[in-house]
This record gives C-alpha cells, sequence and structure tokens, in this order.
C-alpha cells in the first residue's frame, strides 16, 4: 500500500469499527498503520505449512465440570 | 560458592532485631523525601500498610513462625487490583471505574507471604508504552538523572526499587515492561515464563502475551518473591503452571556446567557502546566464548508488535469510539491503528509464533542461558523522539523495547541484571539473563554470579 492507500483504508476502516477520525488524526493513525504494513510484510514473507495452527487455540472446557 | 548475599530486612525482622512497623516507617518516610522529584508513586496505602505491618509484628510477638516475606514493603504497578482502590491502569478513563472488590491474586499472594503493601505505582497509561511519560499523571523520573525516562511501561516499579522507596515491586511485561524499566533504573527484575504466575486480578494490555513478574534490590529478595508468587491458578486460562517450581535452593548452585552463549547479529546491530559494554562484561563473568544467533528475531517483534497492537486497540474499542481525546496522547493513535489492524495480519503472526517457539526451544537444547542487552542504550531525556544506535536514527519510544520484543513472544523467563558499564557515563543498563521456558532457576543461578561477583547490583541514588 502506498500512502494514499494506507490513508484510504484507515478512513475506511474506522467507519467499519466506529471510530470517528478528524482528518490530523486519520493521517497520524495511517503514519502508524503503514509502518506496521511493513511488519506484515516480513511475516507475509515467512513460508507457513497450511496445517501450522495459532499459537493460541481454544481449549473446550471440560464438561461436565470437574470431569478430567 | 558463597552463600547469597545475606536477605538484609527479611533476616532483621524474622531476628526480632527491627521491627516491621520500623521498617515500613522507613520505607514511608523515604517516599515522602523522594517522591516529589521521582514520581513513582500514584497512590500510597498508609492505613493498610500500618495493619499488615502490625500484624507481622505481633505474629512475632506470639512466638509464631514468620512467613518468608514477612516486614518487606513494597509496592504495586497500578494495574494490580488493589481492595478498596480504583484500578487505573494509568489512565484517566478508568479513574471513574468502581474501587477493586478484592486484591488481585498476587497482591494476595504478597499479603500471605507477610509482605507490606505500601501502595501503586506509576506507569504508561493501559501499558501500552517504555518510558512511563504519562501525561495524566506525569512522568516517572530516573532516580540516577532525574531529566531521564525510567523506562516502562511499569516505570514507576523500577523507580521504586531503584529510589530506594522499597525493596521489591510487582509490574508486568508484554514486550517488555519489566525488563526495560529495570534496566534503565538499575535494578533487578524477572519477567517469568509466560503463563508460571496468575494474571487474575491484574488489568490486562495483551492476552496473548502478558506477563507479571518482581522487581528487586537483590537476587534474594527476587527469589524469594518470586517463589511466594507462584501458584497454579485454575481460574486463570492464562495460567500454564502446574506445579510450584521453587527457585529457593536451585539459584544458589552456581554455574559449572551451564552452557551460556552471548546472542550476536541483531542483539548486537541494535545495542549502542554501554549495552555492548555491559554484555561483554557480564559474558566474561559468566565465562562466555560462544556468539549464538536468535531465530527469526525482527520477524518476532514484528509478530509481537502486531498481535500487541490488534488485542490491546480491540480491547479498547469502545472508549476509543466515544472518548479517544481522554486516551494518553502519546499512544492513542497507536491504539486505533491497531483496532484497523486486518485480521489476516494478526492470525499470521499467531500462527508465526507456533513455529517460532519450536525454533526457541530447539536453540535450547544446545544451551542453558543465553544473555543479551536489555535495552540499547542507557537512559533518555525526558521527551526523547529520536536516538541513534550503530549509525542509525530511530523513534525513541518503540526502540527501548527493541532487543525484549523478541524474547517473550516466545515466552522464555529472564532476569534483567543491573549493570554500570563506563560507557554508561553513571547511568546502568541492564543484561538479560534468557533460559527456556520453565527454566527461571537457571537465568537465576546466572544472576547469583553476576552479583556475587560485584559487576550487577544497585546503587544508591544521590535523590
Amino acid at each position: 500500500m502506498n500512502e494514499a492507500e494506507v490513508l484510504a483504508y484507515v478512513k475506511a476502516a474506522a467507519v467499519a469499527v466506529g471510530i470517528p477520525l478528524d482528518d490530523a488524526r486519520a493521517q497520524r493513525v495511517a503514519g502508524h498503520l503503514g509502518r506496521t504494513a511493513g511488519m506484515a510484510q516480513l511475516l507475509d514473507d515467512v513460508s507457513m505449512a497450511e496445517d501450522l495452527e495459532p499459537a493460541e487455540v481454544y481449549k473446550a472446557a471440560a464438561f461436565p465440570v470437574g470431569a478430567a | 560458592m558463597k552463600n547469597p548475599p545475606a536477605i538484609d530486612l527479611v533476616d532483621a525482622i524474622a531476628r526480632g532485631e527491627r521491627s516491621a512497623a520500623e521498617v515500613l516507617e522507613d520505607s514511608l518516610a523515604r517516599i515522602e523525601a523522594t517522591d516529589q522529584r521521582v514520581n513513582a508513586f500514584t497512590h500510597l496505602g498508609r492505613e493498610r500498610a500500618r495493619k499488615e505491618a502490625a500484624a507481622i509484628d505481633a505474629m512475632r510477638a506470639r512466638g509464631e513462625k514468620l512467613p518468608s516475606l514477612a516486614g518487606l514493603p513494597y509496592a504495586v504497578k497500578n494495574l494490580f487490583d488493589i481492595e478498596g482502590e480504583v484500578t487505573l491502569a494509568g489512565s484517566k478513563i478508568n479513574k471513574t471505574h468502581p474501587p477493586a472488590a478484592a486484591d488481585s491474586v498476587l497482591v494476595a499472594r504478597m499479603q500471605q507471604a507477610g509482605a507490606v503493601l505500601v501502595g501503586g505505582l506509576n506507569m504508561d497509561e493501559y501499558a501500552y508504552g517504555f518510558t512511563t511519560e504519562n501525561t495524566h499523571y506525569g512522568p516517572a523520573h530516573n532516580p540516577h538523572d532525574l531529566a531521564r525516562i525510567a523506562g516502562g511501561s511499569s516505570g514507576g516499579s523500577g523507580a521504586a526499587v531503584a529510589a530506594r522507596q522499597v525493596p521489591v515491586a510487582l509490574g508486568s511485561d508484554t514486550n517488555g515492561s519489566i525488563r526495560v524499566p529495570a534496566s534503565l533504573c538499575g535494578v533487578w527484575g524477572l519477567k517469568p515464563t509466560f503463563g508460571r504466575l496468575s494474571r487474575r486480578g491484574s488489568y490486562p494490555f495483551v492476552h496473548s502475551i502478558d506477563h507479571l513478574g518482581p522487581f528487586a534490590d537483590s537476587v534474594g529478595h527476587l527469589a524469594l518473591c518470586y517463589d511466594a508468587l507462584q501458584f497454579s491458578d485454575a481460574l486463570d486460562p492464562g495460567c500454564h503452571a502446574l506445579s510450584v517450581q521453587p527457585v529457593n535452593g536451585k539459584y544458589q548452585q552456581g554455574i559449572d556446567g551451564l552452557r551460556i552463549g552471548m546472542l550476536g547479529g541483531y542483539f548486537s546491530q541494535y545495542a549502542g557502546p554501554a549495552a555492548r559494554e555491559a554484555v561483554a562484561t557480564a559474558g566474561k563473568a559468566l565465562g562466555v566464548v560462544e556468539l549464538v544467533e536468535w531465530p527469526d528475531p525482527a520477524i518476532a517483534r514484528a509478530a509481537a508488535f502486531i498481535v500487541g497492537a490488534s488485542e490491546g486497540g480491540a480491547l479498547h474499542l469502545a472508549e476509543l469510539r466515544t472518548r479517544a481525546d481522554d486516551f494518553e496522547p502519546l499512544s492513542v493513535d497507536r491504539f486505533i491503528s491497531g483496532a484497523l489492524q486486518p485480521a489476516a495480519w494478526y492470525v499470521r503472526a499467531q500462527r508465526f509464533r507456533r513455529m517460532y517457539r519450536d525454533k526457541v526451544n530447539e536453540l535450547f537444547k544446545h544451551w542453558d542461558v543465553l544473555i543479551a542487552p536489555a535495552t540499547p542504550v542507557t537512559a533518555p531525556a525526558i521527551g526523547t523522539e529520536w536516538i541513534e544506535i550503530g549509525g542509525e536514527r530511530h523513534p525513541c519510544r518503540p526502540s527501548m523495547g527493541l532487543l525484549t520484543q523478541p524474547i517473550s513472544f516466545a515466552g522464555c523467563p529472564v532476569v534483567a541484571a543491573p549493570l554500570w558499564p563506563q560507557a554508561g557515563n553513571g547511568l546502568p543498563v541492564g543484561v538479560q539473563l534468557i533460559a527456556a521456558p520453565w527454566r527461571e532457576d537457571l537465568a537465576m543461578r546466572a544472576a547469583l554470579v553476576l552479583e556475587q561477583s560485584g559487576i550487577a547490583h544497585l546503587k544508591a541514588p544521590s535523590l
């Protein structure tokens, strides 16, 4: 994403999650998100097997309560 | 191997040479005398502290056996619940929350062990920062140079121990928030294994990465405190400890037979002259001869950043929608950015974390302890925007965590040891003593050797 695309994304995503942004704040947030996009690119470049699961996975609780 | 240094206060109280009340009044007097300049405390709880100290003295008068931390004054980062107090988590927004109905689990553990709670400590708002330049409550000042930062986000914890206000404090560490202030203030800090200590009753920042742990003025106090905090908490989904594994009795064993290496590459690239000197000095004392490459540190830092920003932003979404102007100006835009991150970034970071964990554990098949600087530089001046590392300009605030973030993302336990390199010109810088998950005992063994060799220790600040 170039700078204009990051700014456009920030404005659209802020509407989607309901955060009001004035132009100055949108610019500052876009600066942060642009740097994070660079970090995300590092992760994009990592080869991952399709069965590689996230580190945190949901664990169903024992049922009935107290069962092993 | 010599015996560990005397654990002065606890020993003196146990022997009846000093009362818990006297030790507490000394602590309160020191806080009164210094905290207008240090700004470590956001809350002093004199009444509770005096009751707790009196209870210890009464136990001793009755001839009862005293618990392990009897009479030791301590304070907690203000994200720990303290019964009857509002848990600020460094924010203005939380001021309107109701007071905590009960102590957090770790405060309760400290009380059971006989420690005396003095109050709550300054921090970066919602723990999102490495500098404790808190706009609402004022910056925490470094006791060794009041114009400089104390580090963060547990800046009040580091500063309170360094200023000799309390011998022990509790803090939290998601990306470096115990190790960074320990490094910049010159005190001991322990970030335990992810999942080791219960987080129940503490205000969260990033559920996937948050850790809690102690700061102390000596390795002995650090060990006593850490052992008292251990507890397998079935009610905390983030507590993965299956048993209590005390370090007392193990950390005094010395380092004979331990395979200790020094991290190179990324960890050298982002270390300034004082940090390099500190880690070289520690390496010499620990008999290090080999440089070791940590797997994918830059990618791990990126993944930790993405997970932290996303979870932190989502946690505060309701307030970001309605009262963003009440947030800390230094971090509110980062919180919003995190709340807007695409889900694919977050999920990929969490998938990377699983493969990363396996790579890090593979490394520890060959090593017992690995050492690295805790911060790239000594404490910068409050308000610093940019720092230089290796001839490159970096934004100051996030860069304080460059060397800690990759380690905590793997969940490894780390002791931050306070060293005083010549290149620091009177300021400290910490060295991370890193062990495999669940092996705090190994990092503590190296810590005690550094303390006994005389190169890692606190220095009295000229306040």
